[in-house]
């Protein structure tokens, strides 16, 4: 039997409709809500269902949890061509009013995203905490799930997708990453599995530190994940440790677990290890 | 202006709670059926890179309503999936496990929206529930199929063994452009490349060649087909196919060139049933996107597609 509602529905942000998926648990809820942070282009249907599980679980603890996407992914309006880390920045922000709106009454609202999207999270909350102004989102638990720093790496690991069909449909590389990134510089745009790459974002995200390690603002309690792959050696993440240490109440832990935003041999119905690390931390941290 | 789009939920036979979104055309088109998107593989209702998204589009310009919706256990919609694998998750859709959410959604467009005609479809395993739900349901009239699969995937430890003479014909395209590459030739020379299929695909090749040679056509393509070739062919395809078919039901197949589902339904489908492809080949409207991948991932084989759907929807019969 489900312990919560769940409810579908648009909202917008400006003139961009926005889908979103609200986890309303019954009976007394919890003061703390939570919205989660998806990845960028195929990494979010990848992980789409440890997602769910996720939000089931907190929803069943108590937790308002809402689940939306970003502009140009999932339901929303627009593409991927046209965003940028400004408009990743207003949905998210958005996301969190919507929450307010269906649960006026909460007093925090937690943040929990995974690669890039925990990136955007991460950027969401230090805006907040610098702002002056009151917010759900100060003194909020952020959980950061593999976050992207380095935004010009990750873009052309992203590329690198474009390299791959390139090879499967042309049986060899015909446009280097290095021709993309100037086509896209010049006003083009790359696809990649579907999502169409455009200069906004490789402008906006393609910097050395999405997320900086300078010390934070952000007064609430933060766990940064590393995912650890099943059989392969342990390595160490000193980007990652820095990055816990560089707010007031930050920890870095490790979960084992296959890279369940790719596509894997595995079903990702769930990440267990994941979700059972972030229920137990929040248990002790949300309180 | 089209009407926005409704996020809606409805019951499966089982009581689960699935999730999707109705797109109403700006004028609706009482003539028209509505079109019902399947879920593909383990994505959700949007597909693979957002496949179905600008589709719609197009299908509700043409005064289609159009409902795409998560199974159960996948996207938002409840349930849980027992597999561990994802070989499973597509082997259980490929015998028909989402046949019933499928007729719950036509039950939820009669009831809420007094839809009774349908077209069903989608892409690869999305095409063929569609197909399976065309088999059980007289109201639907219609599949549009992108990359229907014809055989059931396998968690074989020899991949290669199921390999189409089209599939190998691509993956000598693959080796001969890599001749010249010093690290491909490292990797056959230190055995760590699949030594079985390169040899497979060169005698494909020499045959190929041989049979050309000799004038002979599709029927000697199937006398040669190795039975352990075969052995993945779904077997519920064909039943299906022709008793929809055989109802006057139409179908449109669309292929990526680069997709391994194009070799599968020439040589393990329309070669083994020549007789009845030609009966029913005034209902059935086959096209290959050139240079495309499974999930047609690019703007201008989207296009393309897009072109194709809407000349094939334009000439089926009004009632």
């Amino acid at each position: 039997m489900s312990t919560a509602n769940e409810v579908p529905f648009f909202f917008t942000r400006e003139r961009t409709r926005l889908f979103g998926l609200f986890h309303d648990p019954v009976g007394a809820p919890s003061s703390i809500g939570f919205v989660l942070s998806h990845p960028f282009a195929e990494e979010k249907l990848w992980s789409h269902r440890v997602f769910v599980s996720l939000a089931r679980a907190l929803a069943s603890r108590g937790h308002p949890v809402l689940r939306f996407d970003f502009t140009g992914a999932g339901d929303s309006d627009g593409s991927t061509a046209h965003a940028s880390l400004e408009t990743h920045i207003a949905d998210l922000s958005s996301a969190v009013t919507a929450l307010i709106g269906r649960r006026p009454e909460l007093g925090r609202v937690g943040l929990i995203g995974l690669r890039f999207g925990a990136s955007i999270a991460a950027r969401v909350m230090e805006m907040a905490a610098e702002d002056a102004a009151p917010s759900v989102l100060r003194t909020a638990p952020l959980v950061l799930v593999d976050p992207v720093l380095d935004g010009a790496g990750y873009l052309q690991e992203v590329l690198r997708g474009n390299l791959s069909a390139q090879l499967a449909t042309h049986g060899k590389v015909i446009e280097t990453r290095e021709v993309m990134t100037e086509r896209i510089r010049a006003g083009g745009v790359v696809n990649v599995d579907g999502y169409e790459i455009g200069r906004s974002l490789l402008e906006s995200v393609g910097v050395p530190d999405l997320v900086s390690l300078h010390p934070k603002a952000h007064d609430g309690p933060v766990l940064v994940v590393s995912i650890a792959q099943p059989g392969k050696p342990a390595k160490p993440h000193p980007a990652l440790d820095s990055l816990a240490g560089a707010y007031a109440e930050g920890e870095r832990r490790e979960v084992l677990e296959h890279q369940f935003w790719r596509e894997i041999k595995q079903f990702y119905g769930r990440a267990s290890n994941l979700q059972a690390l972030t229920l137990d931390w929040l248990g002790a941290h949300a309180a | 202006m089209p009407p926005e789009p409704r996020a809606i939920t409805f019951r499966n036979a089982e009581g689960r709670q699935l999730f999707g979104t109705l797109h109403a055309p700006a004028v609706r088109r009482p003539d028209l059926p509505a079109i019902v998107l399947f879920s593909p593989g383990a994505k959700m209702r949007v597909g693979p890179g957002r496949l179905y998204i600008p589709l719609t589009e197009v299908l509700t310009d043409l005064g289609y309503v159009v409902l795409r919706f998560d199974v159960f256990g996948l996207g938002d919609s409840e349930g849980e999936l027992e597999e561990s694998l994802l070989v499973d998750v597509y082997s259980n859709i490929q015998v028909g496990r989402y046949v019933a959410d499928g007729i719950a959604a036509l039950t939820w467009l009669k009831r809420e929206e007094g839809i009774s005609r349908y077209i069903v479809g989608g892409l690869c395993g999305g095409a063929l529930t569609g197909l399976l739900v065309a088999e059980r349901e007289l109201g639907i009239e219609a599949i549009l199929s992108f990359g229907m699969p014809v055989t059931l995937d396998s968690d074989s430890a020899i991949p290669s063994k199921y390999l189409t003479r089209h599939d190998l014909a691509q993956l000598r395209r693959g080796y001969l452009a890599k001749l010249f590459n010093p690290e491909a030739w490292l990797r056959l020379l230190t055995f760590r490349s699949d030594l079985g299929t390169i040899f497979r695909s060169v005698v494909a090749g020499v045959t190929d060649r041989l049979r050309r040679s000799g004038g002979t056509g599709g029927a000697a393509r199937t006398a040669t087909l190795p039975p352990e070739q075969l052995a993945n062919v779904n077997p519920l395809f064909p039943t299906a196919y022709f008793s929809f078919l055989g109802r006057g039901g139409r179908a449109l197949m669309v292929f990526s060139e680069k997709d391994r589902m194009l070799g599968d339904w020439r040589e393990k489908f329309v070669d083994l049933y020549p007789e009845q492809m030609r009966r029913f080949a005034p209902q059935i409207t086959e096209h290959v996107v050139a240079g495309a991948n499974h999930v047609l991932s690019e703007r201008a084989w989207q296009q393309e597609m897009h072109e194709v759907a809407r000349r094939w929807l334009g000439a089926l019969p009004r009632p």
